[in-house]
């Protein structure tokens, strides 16, 4: 115990540089921006600026990149309260409710609800991180090859399969995840693989330009495509402000949240998509104003689910940081930036990279306390981001984008291909095919088929050393249950 | 085309390309060695796994696709029919940075590909393309935002893009 707080001071101290806190103030203010701009999402923003990672070193980029991961949520819930059109799934909810009390005039409460629930959700999260990352660290050391595997096979299936609507659709996204994700040398023989003869396939397909095809591209296609004539209505802004019944209503809520949000960031289960639905269920179901849910837009509705995100999205950091696992798309790019300093991020990443881990989770209660503050007293200043018209906007993304791809690898030929991902991401989106499972399957996929390889070597070839060691088997009923018990929770029901 | 057998057809043809793109990875499966060492299995297990999960999933689409349609589908948002007259715009302004970035520099050609996607977007939403003032404008707005990303990125970053000329600046 006082292990964890002599090393979470260290990180205070590193976090605290003049330096280092403009970096977490930069990408907090980042983060926000791009939550409230519609078309960009915290996944893609930390894509495009991936070719950082060549030249910032690993503490500063990574803080950077969290406060942006953060400040994200934060401005997305101003948008999805005001607009009404969700950047992010875990906003999704927000805007139920969030949207509704904008419309009846209570858009300050509702704002200064999901942004206070937000820090408190999220400091609460932290606080937890920093108790049970390192006690999980400890006892992912003994985890062995098959073990990843089926970890990486319960991300699989959860993110695939329970995420989306129909798990056909989602497994064929994590099948050409997995698919993208085998261009390039076999990581253990360095087999070349579908490289089709092309010299930029050796070194495989950049996440960045996958990320940024489908999300950034894909998006100013769809637009243009077929959004042109939708309009858009933004809510009017008022005092952010809450009365004391507004208070003593929000908080039982941001508490709850919490609970339902923590333990689902921290399992494979795909992000905070699940969470903050079950937490607007349970606020609506306890709720003494019921009749304000749907209708006149309840506060507990926001706060609830708001806080739900929070911690689910701060909780993602267990498994990416002490296993190497990541449970929502930003988290797989995250991986990636690690991946891109040779850092291999898993139970000892608390031992080789103490130092950054903790100024990590140091500059996390920093970037709390900045993004309440760019928030609340702040929050008039980003609503006029929303006023931006679609056409600069979505132009001027392009021109990011190419920052991003070009910059990985110098490379023209990227350009192109990320225009060809484009297309593929109006396709995805206008056939309702879930777009996480690629990303997670491209990152993810090489990586569980080396733990699979080892694993099996192990057993020297036998298949059953996946159920044979007692964590392993117990890991592969899960994967088994989170497929079979869904449907026949359905077949009961109906 | 009646709304119902375009659909049909649209999703049988998603269908149609998983399969394609099925084939096409098992077509390069059979030319990956499958020395398995140790383990069992070699480098090409993974890629004939994914192929045939991918000629299943087609399969399965197509099977979906022509009967009823694909189950739980939610209506994709926006308009029903495409504007692809203002897609070309854009459409145009990606391939023209792509093909002319290293060539006239980082700031010209993303301010090039500025000013055709913001033209194709506004034709887009119903309005004009604009003349040549508005011409001037968009080169303007693509030049204040290519330039200071060009100069924030290559001269604090230290990332690579490239310049017309060999100042840094331009």
């Amino acid at each position: 115990m006082s292990d964890i707080w002599t090393q979470l001071l260290g990180g205070f101290v590193t976090a605290g540089t003049p330096i280092n806190l403009l970096w977490a103030f930069v990408g907090c203010a980042l983060g926000t921006a791009i939550g409230v701009l519609p078309g960009l999402g915290p996944a893609v923003t930390v894509a495009m600026l991936l070719p950082i990672t060549a030249q910032v070193e690993p503490t500063a980029s990574m803080i950077f990149f969290a406060g942006i991961y953060y400040g994200a949520m934060y401005g997305g819930s101003t948008t999805s309260i005001l607009l009404n059109t969700p950047g992010e799934t875990g906003t999704m909810v927000t805007a139920l409710e969030g949207f509704k009390m904008a419309k009846n005039g209570r858009a300050g409460a509702a704002l200064a609800t999901s942004a206070i629930g937000s820090f408190v959700a999220g400091t609460i999260a932290t606080v937890l991180v920093t108790l049970f990352a390192p006690l999980v660290a400890t006892h992912a050391v003994k985890l062995g090859p098959p073990e990843y595997f089926m970890l990486m096979l319960l991300a699989f299936t959860t993110v695939s399969a329970v995420l989306g609507k129909s798990t056909l659709r989602g497994m064929t996204a994590l099948f050409l995840g997995l698919a993208i994700g085998l261009v390039g040398l076999d990581q253990i023989t360095a087999q070349v693989r579908y490289t089709a003869g092309i010299p930029e396939f050796m070194d495989g397909i950049e996440v960045v330009l996958v990320a940024v095809g489908l999300f950034a591209v894909g998006e100013c296609f769809y637009t243009v495509l077929f959004e042109g004539r939708s309009e858009q209505n933004l809510n009017r802004l008022n005092k952010v402000y809450m009365t004391r019944s507004e208070w003593r209503r929000s908080w039982p809520a941001w508490l709850r949240g919490t609970a339902i949000g923590f333990p689902f960031g921290t399992i494979p289960a795909g992000g905070s998509e699940i969470p903050t639905f079950l937490s607007y269920g349970v606020e609506r179901k306890l709720s003494r104003h019921a009749e304000e849910f749907g209708t006149s837009g309840a506060i507990e509705g926001v706060a609830g689910p708001e806080a739900a995100n929070n911690a689910a999205v701060t909780a993602t950091l267990v498994p990416l940081l002490t296993l190497g696992i990541p449970t929502s798309v930003t988290a797989a790019i995250l991986l990636s930036a690690l991946q891109n300093y040779g850092i291999q991020a898993g139970p000892q990443l608390f031992q080789t990279s103490s130092a950054l881990v903790w100024a990590l989770i140091a500059s996390l209660y920093i970037g709390n306390v900045m993004l309440l503050v760019l928030n609340l007293p702040l929050v008039g200043m980003w609503v006029k981001l929303l006023k931006i018209p679609r056409p600069p906007l979505y132009a001027g993304i392009l021109i990011f984008a190419t920052v991003g791809v070009y910059g990985m690898r110098q490379s023209a030929f990227d350009l192109f291909l990320m225009f060809g991902v484009g297309l593929l991401g109006v396709l995805m989106r206008r056939f309702d095919f879930p777009t996480a499972p690629v990303i997670v399957g491209m990152i993810l996929g090489p990586l569980a088929e080396a733990q699979m390889r080892n694993a099996l070597s192990i057993g020297e070839g036998r298949w059953s050393v996946f159920i044979e060691r007692p964590m392993s088997a117990a890991l592969f009923v899960a994967v088994v249950a989170v497929l079979v018990l869904p449907r026949l929770l359905k077949r009961l029901r109906a | 085309m009646s709304n119902e057998r375009s659909r049909v057809l649209h999703q049988s043809l998603v269908g149609v390309g998983a399969l394609v793109l099925g084939g096409v990875l098992a077509y390069g499966a059979l030319g990956i060695s499958s020395v398995a060492g140790y383990a069992g299995v070699g480098p090409n297990f993974l890629p004939w796994l994914v192929a045939v999960v991918m000629l299943l999933c087609g399969g399965w689409l197509l099977f979906e696709a022509r009967s009823g349609g694909y189950r739980a589908m939610e209506e994709p948002s926006g308009a029903q029919s495409a504007d692809w007259r203002a897609f070309a715009w854009v459409a145009a302004g990606v391939l023209a940075n792509a093909a002319l970035l290293t060539t006239i520099g980082f700031i010209l050609s993303c301010t090039l590909c500025f000013m055709l996607a913001v033209r194709g977007l506004r034709l887009s939403e119903g309005k004009a393309g604009g003349g040549l003032r508005q011409t001037v404008i968009d080169f303007v707005t693509g030049f204040l935002i290519a330039g200071p990303a060009f100069w924030l990125f290559t001269k604090l970053l230290a990332i690579n893009l490239p310049g017309l000329t060999g100042t840094g600046w331009l």
